[in-house]
């Protein structure tokens, strides 16, 4: 049997992460993954990370899992790729298929990192092809090229549900409707924002009754629910559509340490069955250890520096350290998860009501119900303010721990501060140059330049921009609302694409100054 | 635990719902009302239904109706799911050919 200091299932950003801090301490260690290509959910995600710069914000996820691979590569980490682990013994065998034939692996320290799968919901004819899992979805458009329908109903306003809603959109989907049972979007504010901005309806307090087609998806039928979660008669509504994505949560996949004999709980604040485990992924058996999502539904970012939590502690254990090197190794790491873990959407807050930001600003109750700010509500939030010329307006209204905006503006016009959650700002008696490096930074597509007095009666509105076909300079359109709705006409007078801004685009509308604070998307006319 | 072990707990008798014949396990195509019946026939546990109705035993391994079983089974009989044990998990974790199974490599050291 062969034998190494280190086993890892899985190489997401959490198995990676582990295996680059094990083996530059010298452990030998290997990752096994069952799929073909390594990176585990990092390379379906094609959009800005939120974050802090520190931990790779507004670098898009694919990037960060190649920076991971190439790290994990030069610290000498063996992945083997097409290697499925079918179990898990005590005293640490792992079994794995590797081609046509079962080998036994003996770990001195095994860490699992396998991930979750995606939950499922019932409804008459969930059975029907085209209706599938929004991973499912992302895994067809981001990793294989292909279309998943044409239209589109999205179940679901997790962050999950709003981020696979707008990559639809780019991939040239139409999505018909964003659904959820819960009273309000469970996501980001901000990812709400961009996806009902290109007009995509919100549907909060509504689910599905049931889909039609006899072979395959032909239709949908919603209707709203009562605060119990049932069906309110007379409130049905039909869509035509031939794909009904579903994005209703995630759960560990932790059946490889119940087998080996780990301590289990369920716990639904983590996703469901998960191992009992510290801070830094030790379970109840000795020298095995968990990161990422098998043990907590989570983040990518979050995932990783549980990741790295788990490869220190394993060194410890195995002796490669002491344990006051490895304190002193996951002190910047405990402040790090714990920055990530703060805000609005927090673990500790899950399922509160919260009524006002950390700044004592009632937040905006119509971004929660149907996905954007309303309009009467926008100024209230500090980074939406009036000046005269160029200006940058940051519709972030909700406490995220999130700040690459903060560093992105040369001219120190946007101000977070050291609390990472805390409502971006305008800075005063700060200059714009109008460069647009705020815009393109914002993970969240949140920043527009607004320049209110840009000619007689007219005013500029630049707004980030990741579809294709780019419209061109001169071209004439409708400028929609925070809605969706068209509020007027607008016409292209930049289109700016530059490496810094990393493939999200600029354009730049005129609008009648009227409209200056209402107008924050474009469509061809 | 010991509540869901006590056979003798009266449950109701099975009552038919319209959505009875909805697919919940599509490896096995085993439908809503058989897992209700299931536990009326006094099969309180996963681990029961599952030898029952083979309910989770297709190509999936349950990934896809594990939660949706634990739910419906709850619920008839009046419990959380949490309070439910889930199904013993057993190697092999994905499904494998026996051939496969039965090769074992040689390792190349
Ligand atoms: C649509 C979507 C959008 C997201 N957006 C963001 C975002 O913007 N920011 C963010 O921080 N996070 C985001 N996330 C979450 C993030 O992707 C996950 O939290 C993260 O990938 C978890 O990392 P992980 O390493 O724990 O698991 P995974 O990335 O799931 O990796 C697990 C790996 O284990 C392998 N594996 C599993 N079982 C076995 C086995 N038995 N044998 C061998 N290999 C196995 C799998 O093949 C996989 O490669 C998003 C997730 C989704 C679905
Ligand atoms: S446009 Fe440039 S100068 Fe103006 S706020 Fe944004 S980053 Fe700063
Ligand atoms: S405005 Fe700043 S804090 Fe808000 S999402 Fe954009 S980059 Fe993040």
């Amino acid at each position: 049997m062969k034998r190494y200091d280190l086993i890892i299932v899985g190489a997401g950003p959490s198995g990676l992460s582990a295996a680059v801090e094990a083996a530059k301490r010298g452990l030998k260690t290997v990752v096994f993954d069952e799929n073909e290509k390594p990176g585990g959910q990092l390379f379906k995600q094609i959009h800005k990370f939120f974050g802090s710069k520190e931990h790779k914000a507004k670098i898009r996820g694919f990037v960060i899992g190649e920076q991971l691979l190439k790290e994990a590569d030069e610290a000498g980490v063996e992945v083997v790729l097409n290697a499925t682990v079918i179990g898990l013994y005590q005293d640490k065998e792992v079994v794995v298929r590797i081609g046509e034939a079962v080998h036994h692996y003996k770990g001195d320290a095994v860490i699992i990192a396998t991930g979750a799968s995606e939950n499922m919901v019932t409804f008459e004819g969930w059975t029907l092809p085209g209706v599938i899992g929004a991973g499912a979805a992302q895994t067809m458009m981001n990793l294989h090229g292909v279309k998943p329908g044409n239209k589109v109903l999205m179940l679901g306003s997790g962050n999950v549900g709003l981020v696979v809603s707008f990559q639809l959109l780019q991939c040239g989907c139409e999505v018909v409707a964003l659904v959820d049972a819960a009273p309000k979007v469970g996501g980001y504010g901000v990812h709400a924002a961009k996806v009902a901005r290109t007009g995509v309806p919100f549907y909060l307090s509504h689910t599905i009754v049931k889909a039609e087609g006899e072979e395959c998806v032909t239709g949908v039928t919603i209707a709203e629910v009562d605060s119990h979660f049932r069906f309110i008669p007379g409130t049905e509504k039909h869509f035509d559509v031939d794909t009904i994505c579903l994005a209703v949560g995630l759960s560990p996949m932790s059946q490889l340490l119940k087998m080996a004999g780990c301590e289990m709980e369920d716990n639904p604040k983590r996703g469901g069955q998960v191992p009992v485990c510290d801070e830094y992924g030790r379970t109840s058996l000795a020298g095995v250890f968990v990161a990422g999502d098998v043990s907590g539904i989570e983040e990518a970012s979050s995932a990783m520096i549980e990741g790295r939590m788990a490869g220190i502690a394993a060194a410890e254990y195995l002796g490669y350290m002491d344990k006051e090197e490895m304190d002193r190794n996951l002190a910047d790491l405990d402040q790090a998860l714990d920055g990530l873990r703060q805000g609005m959407f927090a673990p500790k807050n899950r399922g509160k009501d919260i009524e006002t930001t950390d700044e004592g600003i009632p937040v905006s109750k119509n971004l929660l119900k149907h996905g954007f700010v309303a309009d009467e509500e926008i100024e209230r939030f500090p980074g939406v303010t009036h000046a005269k010329g160029i200006h940058p307006v940051m519709e972030c209204t909700q406490n995220i721990p999130c700040n690459p905006c903060q560093d992105a503006c040369p001219k120190h016009c946007i101000r977070i501060g050291s609390n990472i959650t805390a409502l971006p700002a305008v800075e005063e008696g700060s200059e714009c140059v109008g460069c647009g490096m705020c815009v393109a930074s914002c993970s969240g597509q949140a920043i527009f330049l607004v320049d209110e007095t840009y000619e007689e009666g007219y005013a500029s509105i630049t707004i980030p921009y990741e579809f294709l076909p780019l419209p061109v300079v001169g071209e004439k359109g409708d400028a929609l609302g925070r809605d969706g709705s068209r509020v007027c006409e607008a016409q292209i007078i930049g289109v700016k694409s530059i490496p810094a801004f990393d493939k999200t685009n600029l354009l730049t509308m005129k609008v009648p100054a009227e409209y200056a604070m209402r107008a924050r998307f474009y469509k061809k006319g | 635990m010991n509540q869901i072990n006590d056979r003798s707990r009266d449950i109701g008798a099975f009552v038919p719902a319209p959505d009875d014949d909805m697919i919940i396990c599509r490896c096995e195509e085993i439908t809503k009302g058989e897992i209700r019946k299931a536990v009326h026939d006094g099969m309180f546990t996963l681990t029961e239904i599952r030898r029952y109705l083979r309910t989770g035993m297709g190509l999936c391994q349950g990934q896809t109706c594990a939660k949706l079983v634990k739910g419906i089974v709850a619920r008839e009989l009046n419990i959380s799911p949490a309070q439910l044990e889930p199904a013993t998990s057993r190697v092999p974790m994905r499904p494998i050919e026996m051939h496969v199974l039965a090769n074992e490599g040689k390792e190349d050291e």
